[in-house]
């Protein structure tokens, strides 16, 4: 006879109170979630959240209220939850997942790791230290109306890093420099001005005419020459765009009609080959504008961000920016920088000039301040509904796990409309482990193409280890017969061998590095190939991954499950400094047209992971395992990465 | 019922669009004025109706009544989140109104605490949407009715241990938007050999949407719904691709009628034995075997689960705030969640 306590057979029921449980994350998923978990009877919780409350939050994180603005989310989500179940017991960490304290004796404390993130970078983290636990984890994302929810469990189903995922969305330095064609560029642009005027100077990010464009010469020979030419020049006219700026005094009319507007477009304009098939940019003249005379005022019923001002308003607005954020630098002192922050409004005021101007000149319809915010700012919309949907299919997939059902538990996506087979919620077959995958493989392994003679030490670490194969403290040894320490996590160690380049220690073609990862318990094998002719602004390719630049957009035969990450994997500097993790997750979106017959819905009666797909309606078989229609509709605009 | 269209104020205050920004993203300015215009009745503050009401204060609607008779049991205590642990033998729509109202303070909540089943017919005209959660199936026909004659949105929902459904009654004819981005012509030109290599085509903004007006008609009431013939033959042919739930609510309702309240933990035995009774005499009464309900289907239908609160409860509520806002095409007319196979399906019963 079953025995009963509320919804749950007893056995269930203890197992729920008597275990420890790890929440990742106090944000949109994070708040649903640990109310679900208390009200179904989970008693021991721990929730970690380095971020504090922003009034964009209280939309969707109901633990929190506008009183709770600036304080830690996972702090006070805890003492909401205490509100309406004083017994449970939670533990809060004001903290990031990533800090070494968190290490695999801290995971194997937890039954079950269950992530409410927004950003890759810690999933691939969390993923990596499951692993090395053997702790099963449950991984969900939401955007907008969407969401997903999965399980990893080692040896028994993909890690969250066998599947290539697309990283973000890059644009060529010639289309940001010369030849803009959508609002985007100028957006990305517009930030590139921003740190080379106020922050931190990134030769990857240069705003002036680029003259090694490629589309300038046909003769590759010729590209390269011109582009030694530049670098030796140092890009047209400035050495130091903040150094130039600094000696106008960052004067507005000066940077705007000797710079950016007028005369870097004009000269734009004598690279005629261009524009033989685009519409010229035309240059604007400061004195000229300000004849149209000014339109800041906005009158009217909407938001006064969703108003689009004339060229000379931004013109002003660019004046006004300027000269607020020169002041905020020189309140800094010496040597000081500004990180670009959209909640910052004489940042994001800059950006909306700057934009807005750049688009008018190279004849695009301007933007409103709102929605550049959103393509700037990596904003991506969220409401309450997507997560408490999300979130309660996490805790029933939980109680899976606790049962021993883990065969039982699926992918699920949430989608806005019903498909096909009326199927609003669909649940998805987990995939076995891919025996290729360079985290959870039992000796995983890569192979990266680059140049020796000009990939530097510290570029391997940052741009390859860190940001691409998502290590946090990684130690590498040169397999070259004498076990040389190419880099060390501890710090200082290594750091003379930062700024020499990989040929200095005798790294060339067919050289293998070891790189542990004590932290994540990691070890991989890269496979180091040279090559003297990777593409325009690409440093590095990771060999058998897709392409680096747009991700493909899955046909419906594709196998594409897929969290994107939100707008905190861009490359480019973060905004506030507690957290530039925004919203919760992305996820991949629905296409608009009909998805194929091969839409499988999973019957439960047979178990087990490896079958084949069933469709319980109709009972055909599916010859291979496909996936739900997941085109990347046109709805990612939102999920724009800036580099 | 004033037609909805024009309802709204012009002006959007500062601290609306700072705390409703990312959802002004997503559904626009003027879908978050119409919810900001819109008074709605939700009766029932158990597990499900917490959720709606989480999930409406949020979203910013004009006034939300929270509509319950019942008191604070130690239960209900575990089953909310809006109920303070100290609030035994109170109402339990008047424990949930200060938990509620903090969850946006521009929102107007009250609660009420008389049965829905005496109100008169006036109380619910004075709302734009009715949310019925947890009521008797002859009071949800009757609210529907009543309801959607005079345009009042209507929805009901309920969860059922793993299993839980909702169910809209959005009147003859619902007008709602949906945006879609602007179509992206091609253009196809030769690139001609002196020219070097092609050069880029300028493209339409693909940031650049636009709306589509839609009309929708045929909501059938509630009555129509559960009353669908099953003795033809094509009926009955079409059974295989029906969702079982919808025969599960059947008995679950007629449960609730006949006990006055829901299978309970507690006497699990004699109302499993009931359950599998009530399932036997609905599906011999439709002309259908009674296997199309297992036998082990009662373990799964006592109580309501939390997460299944908060998945249907997250449906409902994106439904209503659809209905309101007018925007974006609304499920019709059933919701149905299984909890042990996480599958949601929309259907629609009703006169063909």
């Amino acid at each position: 006879m079953v025995q009963l306590v509320g919804s749950l057979r007893k056995e269930l029921a203890d197992s729920v109170s008597d275990c420890n449980v790890l929440v990742v994350g106090a944000g949109g998923i994070g708040c649903e979630l640990l109310k679900n978990l208390v009200l179904t009877g989970f008693k021991n919780i721990e929730v970690i959240d380095l971020d504090t409350i922003d009034v964009s939050n209280l939309n969707r994180q109901f633990l929190f209220q506008k009183k709770h603005v600036g304080k830690s989310k996972a702090q006070v989500a805890k003492e909401s939850v205490l509100q309406f179940c004083p017994t449970a017991n939670i533990k809060a960490y004001h903290d990031s997942i990533m800090n070494p304290d968190y290490n695999v004796e801290f995971f194997r404390n937890f039954m079950l790791v269950m992530n409410a993130l927004d950003n890759r970078a810690a999933r691939n983290h969390v993923n990596r230290m499951c692993l090395a636990a053997d702790i099963p984890l449950i991984e969900s994302g939401t955007a907008g109306y969407l969401g997903q929810v999965t399980v990893i469990k080692k040896g028994l189903t993909e890690c969250y890093e066998c599947q290539p995922k697309p990283t973000q969305k890059t644009f060529p330095g010639c289309t940001i420099r010369n030849t803009p064609s959508e609002p985007i560029h100028c957006i990305v642009w517009a930030k590139y001005l921003f740190n080379q005027l106020f922050g931190e100077e990134d030769a990857d990010q240069e705003v002036s005419p680029d003259t090694a464009d490629p589309e300038l010469s046909w003769n590759p020979a010729d590209t390269e020459a011109r582009a030694t030419a530049s670098d030796q020049d140092g890009d047209i006219k400035r050495v130091s765009t903040k150094d130039w700026a600094r000696s106008t005094g960052y004067d507005s009319v000066k940077l705007f009609n000797k710079v950016l507007f007028k005369d870097d477009i004009q000269y734009l304009l004598t690279m005629d080959k261009l524009w033989k098939k685009r519409k010229a940019p035309l240059p604007l003249d400061w004195l000229e504008l300000q004849k149209l005379g000014t339109i800041l005022e906005v009158t009217g019923t909407g938001l006064k961000d969703q108003h689009v001002l004339g060229v000379a308003g931004y013109s002003q607005l660019f004046s006004r920016s300027v000269e607020t954020l020169r002041s905020m630098l020189a309140d800094k002192g010496d040597g000081a920088e500004l990180v670009w922050d959209k909640d910052d409004p004489a940042a994001m005021d800059f950006v909306t000039a700057a934009a807005n101007l750049r688009m008018h000149i190279f004849s695009m319809n301007m933007k409103s301040r709102f929605d550049i915010k959103s393509m700037a700012g990596n904003i991506i919309p969220a409401i309450a509904t997507t997560n408490a949907v999300i979130a309660g299919l996490i805790v029933l997939e939980a109680l899976k796990i606790l049962s021993g059902d883990v065969e039982q538990c699926r992918t699920i996506f949430l989608n806005k409309q019903p498909n096909p087979r009326k199927k609003l919620l669909v649940p998805c077959a987990l995939d076995p482990p891919s025996a290729n995958c360079y985290v959870c493989a039992s000796k995983p392994e890569v192979t990266v193409k680059l140049n020796v003679n000009k990939t530097l030490v510290l570029a391997l670490q940052d741009k390859i280890l860190k940001e691409k194969f998502g290590m946090v403290a990684p130690d590498v040894q040169i397999e070259d017969g004498k076990g040389t320490i190419l880099i060390s996590s501890e710090e200082g160690e290594t750091e003379a061998n930062n700024s020499k380049f990989l040929s200095d220690f005798g790294i060339r073609n067919g050289s293998r590095l070891q790189v542990d990862d004590f932290l994540q318990d990691y070890t991989l094998l890269v496979n180091v190939i040279h090559c003297e002719e990777l593409e325009k602004d690409v440093e590095f390719e990771v060999v058998g991954d897709a392409p680096d630049k747009a991700p493909t957009p899955p046909s419906s035969q594709e196998e594409q499950k897929n969290f994107a990450n939100g707008n905190k994997d861009s490359a480019e500097p973060s905004t506030s400094s507690n957290a530039p993790a925004e919203q919760d997750d992305v996820l991949i979106v629905d296409s608009d047209e009909e998805p194929s017959s091969s839409t499988m819905d999973v019957s439960t009666e047979s178990g087990g992971l490896k079958r084949k797909l069933h469709d319980a309606e109709t009972g055909e078989a599916s010859a291979k395992r496909q996936r739900l229609d997941q085109a990347t509709a046109d709805d990612d605009d939102d999920i724009i990465a800036l580099d | 019922m004033i037609d909805m269209i024009e309802k709204e104020d012009s002006i959007i205050s500062e601290e609306e669009a700072a705390q409703y920004d990312r959802q002004i993203r997503l559904w626009g300015l003027d879908a978050q004025k119409r919810l900001r215009g819109s008074r709605v009745l939700l009766v029932g503050l158990r597990g499900l109706g917490a959720e709606v009401a989480k999930n409406l204060i949020l979203a910013g609607v004009k006034g939300l009544t929270l509509l319950d008779h019942e008191q604070v049991t130690e239960e209900s205590c575990r089953a909310q989140f809006l109920i303070p642990v100290s609030a035994q033998g109170q109402n339990r729509a008047q424990a949930s109104l200060e938990r509620a109202q903090y969850l946006n303070p521009m929102v107007a909540v009250k609660a009420d605490t008389d049965r829905v089943e005496e109100k008169p017919d006036e109380f619910f005209l004075q709302f734009d949407a009715v949310c019925l959660t947890g009521c008797s199936r002859d009071l949800m026909i009757r609210v529907d009715q009543l309801c959607s004659q005079n345009n009042i949105k209507v929805f009901c929902g309920d969860v059922f241990g793993y299993h839980g459904y909702m169910f809209s009654d959005l009147g003859l004819e619902h007008n709602y938007v949906e945006e879609k981005p602007k179509a992206v012509k091609p253009k196809t030109e030769e690139s001609n050999e002196h020219d070097g290599p092609e050069a880029k085509k300028p493209k339409v903004d693909p940031s650049e949407t636009t709306m589509i007006k839609k009309v929708n008609v045929d909501f059938c009431c509630l009555k129509d719904a559960l009353e669908v013939d099953w003795t033809s033959e094509k009926a009955k042919s079409s059974l295989k691709r029906t969702p079982v739930d919808y025969f599960l609510l059947h008995v679950l309702l007629k449960f609730r009628t006949d006990k006055g309240r829901d299978p309970n933990p507690e006497s699990f035995a004699e109302d499993s034995t009931l359950l599998r009774q009530i399932r036997d005499d609905v599906l011999e009464a439709m002309t259908l075997s009674s296997e199309l309900l297992p036998h082990d289907f009662v373990s799964y239908c006592f109580s309501e689960m939390a997460p299944v609160c908060a998945v249907v409860g997250g449906v409902l509520g994106q439904e209503v705030v659809k209905a309101l806002s007018q925007r974006d095409a609304p499920h019709r007319n059933f919701f149905f969640f299984d909890g042990m196979k996480g599958s949601g399906v929309v259907d629609y019963f009703g006169p063909n």
